[in-house]
């Protein structure tokens, strides 16, 4: 199931960059036998139909002082939970947060540097307003995380 | 815990390259007032370390028509967590899947494109003798990425 709107260049945009972004547009464009104005055009045009979100370096959080993954299973008083969710967010080693449906209300995912850290979120988030209750599991022996979604 | 492999200008270039990985190295050396050669092979040096493992674009995968993501949080019985773990790392649509410690033993993501999928793969999953449990959840609306976060000290 492919998006109609997209033709082989944009999909070759995108293939290409999302292995790496920093491939420059004169590269694509030779691919493509096309001008490098035709493939700037289209990146604009992918960023404006919300297809590409961003763009990122990938760091390894292992190698910058963080030791695991950890996943929060947040539960939060019915109706509050976008409040909630904006609030999660923006704490620092969070990588990806959602609405849940399922067994907690909200879900996140996060990098932490060791025990007193992954201690130290749980309390963050459980102070929140609206928040009745945090799960936390440790994650271990992770395969490597799809790069194009965790960005891992 | 201060970061003792990176210093003030890796950080920079870290900070810079997080918001929009296709700044060019010019424009960041004309920040830090420093040479673009310097910059260069700071970030030479910083792929080499493997703090820096690629750059890519996010793509909204609804738009791509990706579908659904889920999350599956599996009880095993007792010592059987890696004999699961290779069976589901074989699993069509897997995102990422980790032993866990915590209500599950082991947690596995999912990129499905749609909904019946989820059923399926529970199914799937479920009809180990060795599980014992598995619990879905669906990721509803856009989940909000937030690599951009890290603290770098």
């Amino acid at each position: 199931m492919i998006n109609m709107n997209l033709d082989k260049i944009d999909t070759t945009i995108l293939e290409i960059l999302e292995k790496d972004a920093r491939t420059s547009f004169r590269e694509i464009a030779r691919k493509l036998d096309v001008s490098p104005d035709t493939i700037s055009k289209r990146f604009q045009k992918l960023k404006e139909l919300g297809i590409i979100v961003d763009s990122t370096v990938i760091i390894n959080p292992k190698k910058i002082g963080y030791s695991f993954i950890s996943r929060f299973g947040v539960d939060v008083k019915p109706a509050y939970s976008s409040q909630v969710l904006e609030e999660i967010i923006k704490i620092p080693s969070v990588i990806v947060a959602s609405k849940l449906v399922g067994k907690y209300d909200l879900i996140s995912i996060i990098v932490v540097k060791n025990f007193q850290h992954l201690c130290e979120l749980r309390e963050i988030i459980l102070e929140m307003p609206y928040v009745e209750k945090v799960e936390a599991s440790m994650w271990i022996n992770t395969m490597e995380l799809c790069p194009c979604y965790f960005l891992i | 815990m201060k970061n003792k492999n990176l210093d003030e200008i890796d950080i920079k270039i870290l900070r810079t390259l997080q918001k929009n990985v296709r700044t060019p190295f010019k424009e960041i050396a004309n920040q830090c007032n420093i040479s673009m050669d310097t910059i260069k092979s700071r970030y030479n040096k910083m792929m080499k370390n493997e703090v820096i493992r690629g750059s890519t674009i996010v793509v909204d995968p609804k738009k791509m028509g990706q579908g659904n993501l889920v999350i599956i949080g599996i009880k095993i019985v007792q010592q059987f967590s890696d004999l699961v773990m290779n069976i589901i790392k074989k699993m069509k649509g897997l995102c990422v899947v980790t032993k866990s410690i915590g209500q599950y033993d082991i947690e596995a993501i999912f990129l499905l494109e749609d909904i019946e999928q989820i059923g399926i793969i529970k199914d799937k999953i479920e009809d180990f003798p060795q599980v014992k449990s598995a619990d879905v959840g669906i990721f509803v609306d856009k989940p909000l990425l937030c690599p951009k976060n890290f603290e770098f000290e």
